[in-house]
């Protein structure tokens, strides 16, 4: 459905992206995953047409973007990072402007704008200025707006910016109800998004792509760090040696959590690939007389691969991936999961996220 | 060309429900409406004025026939004019500035709509709100003038009040090229005016210099084209010097969108 060939674009002598290549097959979900300034939004822009690429083709239903810019413009539903509205108008009028400008015959316009208001929850706004909205109802009326003449390529950059938390799970989930006849790609720096809307994410850094594949497939590859994180009450000292004898175990390691009270300690333990000691580990612990009070698996999270794969040596790096990725992290994804190694992050990561779930760092 | 039009008609009504829903429109078009009140009445009847000159002439006993509402309308359509100098930059300014700012360019560039549709969608919406604004006018001057003896030719009104739009057309099309090529408003309204400015000075310019040159520099003049419409002569030339002027600016919009994209960095 979308094709994208050695897609290159510089701007005066600094290249935004290079060489990216992908493709989406028809009511799939790409998730564009990267840190702000990646390429994201270049990208999204050459795919809908509005910017030319230095060199390489993008083809979405089968037509240039560039050759036959009329065709795939008819073709495509684009929100761009900025909701492109009207704000005199009402939100009913403007969808019904768009309606009339991406080509919608006069007699379907009230049915699929009726249509594109209920999918975005718009309804009870419909006679309301678009200057007299909130952010989320703002950018409701965007992603409206983007599939209001039922496009069958669908292009969001950063759908969710700007949204409270339920909001955010209502988009997502009408993201993915639109999956299936429509072609849908995204892009966002929040990883649990992608985790939860895409089939499919492609990974982009520095203007280049470094992965493409299924969340699961992603998290698999990094995998061999999923382990366990035990909170225990007792003599840590006596308890490791223990732990490290259990078959499958690789390392055990205790982590520091300022808000543990005195008597309990946290531990996390890294497994080897294919091996799952749980029965052996929680009697371990029993069998030594101390209390369990936690034992909970913990898996790669695609934050992880996003690090590892986004990240370069220098710390500074990681320091700024890590404060970008984390005030949106999803507690669920806890990331303590690369303690085998010296890395300092997974913890403030951790921290972060669980102080503020879904918010964006983008405001 | 169905399409071309219905998309054309979209832009129309956008842009119109932009003006008539502006409260700054609303302030342009009051301040205009005062002045153009108050020269109506200052030449028609102030101390200083056609009847008063008249009244004048005729008790010194001088009996040259004066044809009062011919004077009296090609001098208010003259004031007209001036007063248009200033308002029309005001009205062209946000044309593209606007869309810029709102993100909406994106849009529209993305959507299955031509430049060419947009531009002209774009002026059609901005001739609109200024004929409302010309529409009072014409209900004073009806007043004045069906009183007036000797009758006005509704011809001459009729030329009159075309070179006023198409100049007025020509303005705004050449005012929407200028607000194309920055996202600040403030800058587009000064270009716009500075550029207006430059083509009435052309008319000064051409006659000081006399000559050839002089002579094919009148004719690109705006005020020379106006002024020759004004007074009720028809010359096809005049017009085509105006629709030149207009095709010009949407021509070049359509293209400095196009450029835009490709150079944007």
């Amino acid at each position: 459905m979308i094709e994208v060939e050695h897609l290159h674009k510089i701007y005066g002598s600094t290249p935004a992206i290079q060489d990216i290549t992908f493709g989406v097959e028809k009511g799939e979900i790409l998730g564009f995953l990267g840190p702000n300034g990646a390429g994201k939004t270049t990208t999204m822009r050459i795919l809908t047409g509005y910017l030319p690429a230095t060199s390489g083709s993008v083809k979405i239903a089968g037509f240039d973007v560039h050759e036959q810019s009329m065709e795939v413009r008819r073709r495509i539903g684009y929100l761009p990072e900025v909701p492109p509205l009207y704000p005199e108008m009402t939100v009913e009028g403007f969808l019904h402007f768009v309606a009339r400008i991406k080509g919608v015959p006069a007699g379907d316009r009230p049915t699929r704008v009726k249509l594109a208001m209920r999918r975005c929850n718009l309804l009870e706004k419909q006679k309301v200025l678009i200057r007299k909205l909130s952010k989320g109802f703002r950018q409701r009326v965007g992603i409206a707006q983007a599939i209001v003449h039922d496009p069958p390529a669908i292009i969001l950059d950063e759908p969710t910016v700007g949204l409270d938390p339920r909001q955010i799970i209502e988009v997502r989930n009408l993201i993915r109800s639109l999956a299936g006849e429509h072609t849908i790609i995204l892009s966002t720096h929040i990883l649990p998004e992608v985790s939860m809307t895409c089939s499919r994410v492609a990974i982009i850094n520095r203007g280049r792509v470094v992965a493409t594949n299924t969340p699961d497939q992603l998290m698999a590859q990094l995998a061999g760090g999923s382990g366990y994180e035990l909170e225990v009450e007792g003599d840590l000292a006596m308890l490791q040696p223990r732990l490290q004898g259990v078959p499958g175990v690789r390392g055990v390691k205790a982590i520091a959590e300022p808000y543990l009270p005195d008597n309990l300690c946290k531990l996390h333990i890294d497994l080897e690939p294919g091996s799952d000691p749980g029965r052996q580990i929680a009697s371990t612990v029993v069998g030594l007389g101390m209390g369990l009070y936690e034992m909970k698996r913990v898996r790669v999270s695609l934050e992880d691969v996003f690090l590892e794969l986004t990240t370069e040596e220098k710390a500074t790096d990681l320091a700024a991936a890590a404060d970008e990725a984390a005030p949106d992290s999803n507690p669920s994804d806890s990331p303590a999961t690369d303690l085998a190694d010296t890395d300092p992050l997974p913890t403030p990561v951790s921290a972060a996220s669980l102080t503020s779930p879904a918010t964006s760092t983008e405001e | 060309m169905g399409i071309i039009l219905r998309n054309i008609i979209a832009i129309y009504r956008r842009e119109l429900q932009g003006y008539f829903s502006a409260p700054f429109a609303y302030l342009i078009a009051g301040i205009f409406w005062l002045l153009s009140g108050f020269f109506f009445i200052a030449i028609l009847l102030g101390p200083d004025g056609l009847i008063a000159q008249v009244a004048n002439a005729d008790s010194r006993g001088l009996i040259a026939p004066v044809d009062v509402p011919y004077q009296f309308l090609s001098v208010y359509l003259g004031v007209l004019g001036s007063l248009s100098l200033f308002v029309l930059p005001m009205l062209s300014m946000s044309l593209y500035t606007e869309e810029r700012k709102r993100g909406t360019l994106e849009l529209l560039a993305t959507s299955p709509i031509t430049n060419w549709a947009v531009a002209v969608g774009k002026l059609l919406g901005v001739l609109t709100f200024f004929v409302t604004m010309i529409l009072p006018l014409l209900v004073y001057e009806a007043i004045a003038l069906s009183a007036s003896n000797p009758p006005i030719n509704p011809l001459v009104m009729i030329v009159g009040h075309l070179g006023l739009l198409l100049m007025a057309a020509a303005i705004l099309s050449l005012g929407m090229f200028i607000s194309s090529l920055t996202d600040s408003t403030i800058l587009a309204a000064i270009l716009t005016f500075a550029l207006i400015l430059f083509l009435w000075v052309v008319d000064m310019v051409a006659t000081g210099i006399g000559g050839t040159l002089g002579a094919a520099l009148s004719h690109f003049s705006l005020v020379k084209n106006y002024t020759n419409l004004v007074q009720g002569i028809f010359d096809p030339s005049n017009v085509i010097v105006f629709l030149t002027y207009i095709v010009l600016g949407l021509f070049l919009t359509a293209q400095s969108i196009e450029a835009f994209r490709f150079q944007r960095s």
